[in-house]
């Protein structure tokens, strides 16, 4: 049902309409420099003929590839080691006392509430008080810290979702714990958990604001272009961010879709 | 004999499971306490120190917290940020409003997908995305040189980049997915018959927009608002990478205390006034809500 | 006279499925009408398009002789009480009950004395400042009411408006809606799947089924005298003998089956001799008594004892696929039946309806 208000629709539909184009604005430019670079002839701008120039640089630049290394070896081993958290959190969750539940669930959604400069300040001085160095092993943790909260959202509701009646369905066919677990739960849950991850990776791929507190002197992707940025512009920054693009987009629609799916068996 | 052996034997396993249970609340309460809790009561002790000659004092004073308001510029630039951020969140919020109806309005078949493409954009490189809008606002950039090609300027705009104005923009841009969702989410939880009802009881849509889905979607909107707030008022990236000199940020204090500027207790107290800014908001978007009547 | 409410022939489909054929209703004013069927029957649909919800593929839809066609749900002369009542959880009853004043412009000092006279009317005076959340059913559902009559509109359209009451409630709902029918004067609507329900309270049923109007009429008439043996078989219990029309004389027929000739009663024009009829019987409407040559002796199968009620399974030999039932008044006489007993099966042929057997 549905109450006919043209104008209403055109004026909203106009918003959205210059909404989606300064969202997509600069991910548009981007792919489209990749292609065709600016070239200036006594300062009229004008666009180069086609060329994958700068995918070309990019192979040949060890910088960015090595942080591009640095930051999918970082993404994998935090959203991973946030699965794996984030299942016990729930599982804690769900069978704790109520009261033991709530605190171990407000203590982990902090990082995600609070400003992520907090989070980062936070950690680079809790390092440092202990005198742990900086590098991969706090890039990880500030991840895992930052991305739990959000795995560990997706896990609690299809967990709740599936309910207790479940579990005590199993039990009461004498399965142990583990084998419920392993027999009866995880696989119930595996949609959650995959979009879980997927989302995990993507927010560890993209993580930047905490990673700058917490980096030494081997970075992560973003923290490296960050770098190069503010020197001046690189051409191959342009070819890396149409791929990042690319892939961060099939990973989104993967998330996507696998969520409708499990709203679409929940409804 | 048999008694101690029976009484043996039932103590083992209860232990055992005392120590598992110690063990299973010690890591579900202790790993969030030693890397979420204690982090942040360590940075809000280091803010009561000093540092004097480069080296940190371990006393107790508020020096950190009276330099903030004494000193410098720390306070007017802290005034400065929150009204930026103030700004950046009405304005996203209203047109995330605006947009949220907008999908809300739509068939359910298709709000799916106007959604997801609303939000895509949020998945994109934040990095990648801020240097793609400079690229666009600079002074050379293609706003600008698409404005003098179509002839509707002849010089340059100066401040599209290395501005408040760009800060603005910027801001705008990446955070308006934030202010989107939770705003949708509350509109779709609205009874589809709420709808029905109040057109059969007379309203005109936007009668049933002030009516049902605005009071409706309230805790929606607060919780845009306040995301939108925190997120912008922490932002010390975007400040530095598109305000140039002349954007001067709170954050970006902050920031520089634990680089360049190398002061960590100062940093820290100040970083303390950055988050309680952001409870603040968070508490005065609780108290904009009224009690909800549950269905 | 020109009726108040008038659907012309509305077809309506979704996708390539057809929900609603060739839909023909009329509403008269005053009328407390029920529309009943089985749940998938159409009648939902019938109801939505009457207030606008949904459009139609075919036909028209009159009011007071006006075409409501390009009229917007808010400008629809009438109101709606909805299956789960959709009050708003987030405004208290006046607010709830006064909507429908408000987005009219009326003043407020009018909109306050209108709710608490309406609140009044039904039962509820006190309860203005509460919210839905702190209401139980019956009292939700009386603001839903209050609600929909605040405008006084020509018509009111209830969707299954007693289906989430518990038993009780709802006898006492059923009366209260008759009663407060009667006292307003406006037409009701009336949607339901309970056949019980729509006896009570209506004064015309409109049976639809499968999209299509199966039969309509009076409670009594159409619970005395079914036309389909859908209908029959939907309201109460009846028991069908298949055969053939044989004769008719002024409004009773007599129809030849493989027990003998039976007789039974046809309002309107009889079916053609020789077509394929069904006889129905109410299990109530039928005498038992000693055997007797000639007449329609059957075997008792089975007795259940109901309480208040016996029920006796006859089978006949010539109709071994029919089960006979026969409802009684518990009381000495039945209490002396037993199975493998032969009795004499009758009934007066104005308790008997004739069905035109489908294909």
């Amino acid at each position: 049902m549905k109450q006919k208000a043209p104008l209403l629709d055109t004026l909203l539909g106009l918003v959205a309409v210059a909404g989606l184009i300064a969202l997509y604005a600069p991910l548009v430019a981007v792919a489209a420099l990749s292609f065709f670079q600016i070239t200036r002839v006594r300062g009229v701008m004008g666009f180069a003929p086609f060329s994958l120039e700068p995918y070309a640089a990019l192979i040949a630049n060890g910088e960015i590839l090595a942080a591009l290394a640095t930051s999918l070896i970082v993404a994998m081993v935090a959203s991973l080691a946030s699965l794996v958290l984030a299942l016990m959190f729930a599982f804690y969750f769900v069978s704790a006392r109520r009261r033991f539940g709530l605190m171990m669930q407000m203590m982990v959604f902090l990082p995600f509430l609070l400003p992520p400069i907090i989070t980062g300040l936070s950690l680079l001085i809790a390092f440092r008080e202990i005198d742990f160095a900086r590098g991969l092993a706090t890039i990880i943790v500030g991840h895992i810290v930052f991305i739990v909260p959000v795995v560990y959202r997706t896990v609690l509701v299809r967990l709740q979702l599936l309910g207790g009646s479940l579990t005590e369905a199993s039990l009461d066919l004498g399965a142990s714990r583990v084998q419920t677990l392993v027999h009866v739960i995880l696989p119930q849950m595996r949609p959650a958990l995959i979009s879980g991850a997927l989302l995990a990776f993507a927010i560890s791929f993209d993580e930047t604001l905490i990673t700058l507190f917490v980096a030494g002197s081997e970075t992560t992707l973003p923290i490296r272009l960050w770098a190069m940025m503010r020197v001046g512009f690189v051409p191959e920054i342009n070819a890396l961010a149409t791929l990042i693009l690319l892939v961060t987009a099939l990973i989104t629609l993967a998330i996507g879709l696998l969520q409708r799916g499990q709203a679409e068996r929940a409804s | 004999m048999s008694t101690t052996s029976s009484s043996h034997r039932s103590a083992r396993p209860r232990r055992r499971g005392i120590v598992r249970d110690l063990l299973w609340h010690g890591l579900n309460l202790g790993l969030p306490l030693l890397f979420v809790v204690l982090p942040i009561l360590s940075f809000v002790l280091v803010s009561f120190w000093t540092l004097t000659n480069g080296q940190i004092v371990h006393t107790l004073t508020l020096a950190n917290y009276r330099a903030f308001f004494t000193e410098g510029s720390y306070l007017q630039v802290y005034l400065g940020t929150v009204l930026l951020s103030a700004q950046v969140t009405l304005i996203n919020v209203v047109l995330a409003i605006a947009i949220a109806v907008f999908i809300f309005r739509r068939t359910p078949r298709v709000r799916f997908l106007i959604l997801m493409s609303f939000m895509l954009p949020l998945f994109m490189s934040y990095i990648i995305k801020i240097y793609s809008i400079r690229s666009i606002l600079g002074q050379r950039g293609l706003l600008n040189e698409g404005l003098l090609a179509l002839g509707l300027i002849d010089q340059p705009i100066e401040v599209l980049l290395f501005s408040r104005t760009a800060i603005f923009i910027a801001l705008a841009v990446l955070y308006l997915p934030y202010a989107i969702l939770p705003i949708y989410l509350a509109l779709d939880r609205i009874p589809a018959n709420y709808l029905a009802a109040s057109a059969d009881l007379g309203a005109t849509p936007l009668q049933a927009l002030r009516d049902i889905v605005l009071p409706l979607g309230r805790p929606g909107i607060a919780a845009g608002a306040v995301f939108t707030f925190i997120l912008t008022f922490g932002d010390f990236v975007t400040p530095q990478m598109v305000g140039g000199t002349q954007g001067f940020t709170f954050g970006r204090i902050v920031f520089s205390q634990f680089g360049l500027a190398l002061n960590w207790p100062l940093g820290s107290a100040l970083a303390v006034i950055l988050l309680a800014t952001t409870l603040l908001a968070v508490a005065l978007a609780g108290l904009t809500l009224r009690r909800e009547h549950v269905r | 006279m020109q009726p108040l409410l008038h659907l012309e022939n509305i077809s309506k489909r979704y996708g390539s499925v057809r929900v609603l054929d060739g839909i023909d209703i009329t509403v008269a004013d005053n009328e407390f009408l029920t529309i009943l069927g089985p749940s998938g029957s159409g009648k939902t649909t019938i109801l939505r398009i009457i207030g606008g919800f949904e459009g139609i593929d075919g036909g028209r839809l009159m009011f007071e002789g006006r075409d409501l066609a390009s009229v917007p749900i808010n400008r629809r002369p009438f109101n709606t009480v909805f299956q789960d009542y959709a009050l708003f959880h987030h405004m208290n009853v006046a607010e709830n009950v006064g909507y429908g004043l408000k987005v009219r412009g009326r003043p407020r000092a009018e909109i306050a004395a209108k709710v608490a006279d309406v609140l009044e009317t039904v039962g509820l005076g006190a309860l203005g400042a509460r919210y839905p959340a702190q209401l139980s059913g019956g009292q939700r559902q009386r603001v839903a009411l209050a609600r929909a009559i605040i405008c006084e509109p020509r018509l009111i359209l209830l969707d299954e408006p007693l289906s989430a009451l518990d038993v009780e409630l709802r006898a006492q709902m059923q009366r209260f809606l008759k009663s407060l029918q009667r006292r307003l004067g406006i037409a009701f609507v009336f949607i339901t799947h309970d056949q019980e329900e729509a006896i009570a309270l209506s004064d015309r049923i409109i049976v639809v089924h499968r999209g299509r109007i199966e039969q309509e009429g009076a409670p009594e008439q159409l619970y005395r005298r079914p036309r389909t043996p859908f209908i029959a078989a939907f309201l109460g219990e009846n028991n069908l003998i298949a055969g053939t029309l044989a004769g008719v004389q002024g409004a009773v027929c007599r129809v030849e089956t493989a027990a003998g000739p039976l007789h039974a009663t046809v309002d309107g024009p009889a079916p053609l001799p020789g077509s394929a009829v069904l006889v129905a019987v109410r299990p109530e409407h039928i005498t038992l008594a000693a055997a007797a040559p000639g007449a329609l002796v059957a075997e008792v199968v089975e007795i259940r004892f109901l309480g208040a009620n016996i029920l006796i399974e006859l089978r006949h030999p010539a109709l071994p696929d029919t089960l006979i039932k026969v409802r009684r008044l518990a009381d000495g006489s039945t209490a002396r039946l037993s199975p493998g007993q032969r009795l004499t099966v009758g009934w007066a042929a104005d308790d008997a309806a004739l069905l035109v057997a489908k294909g």
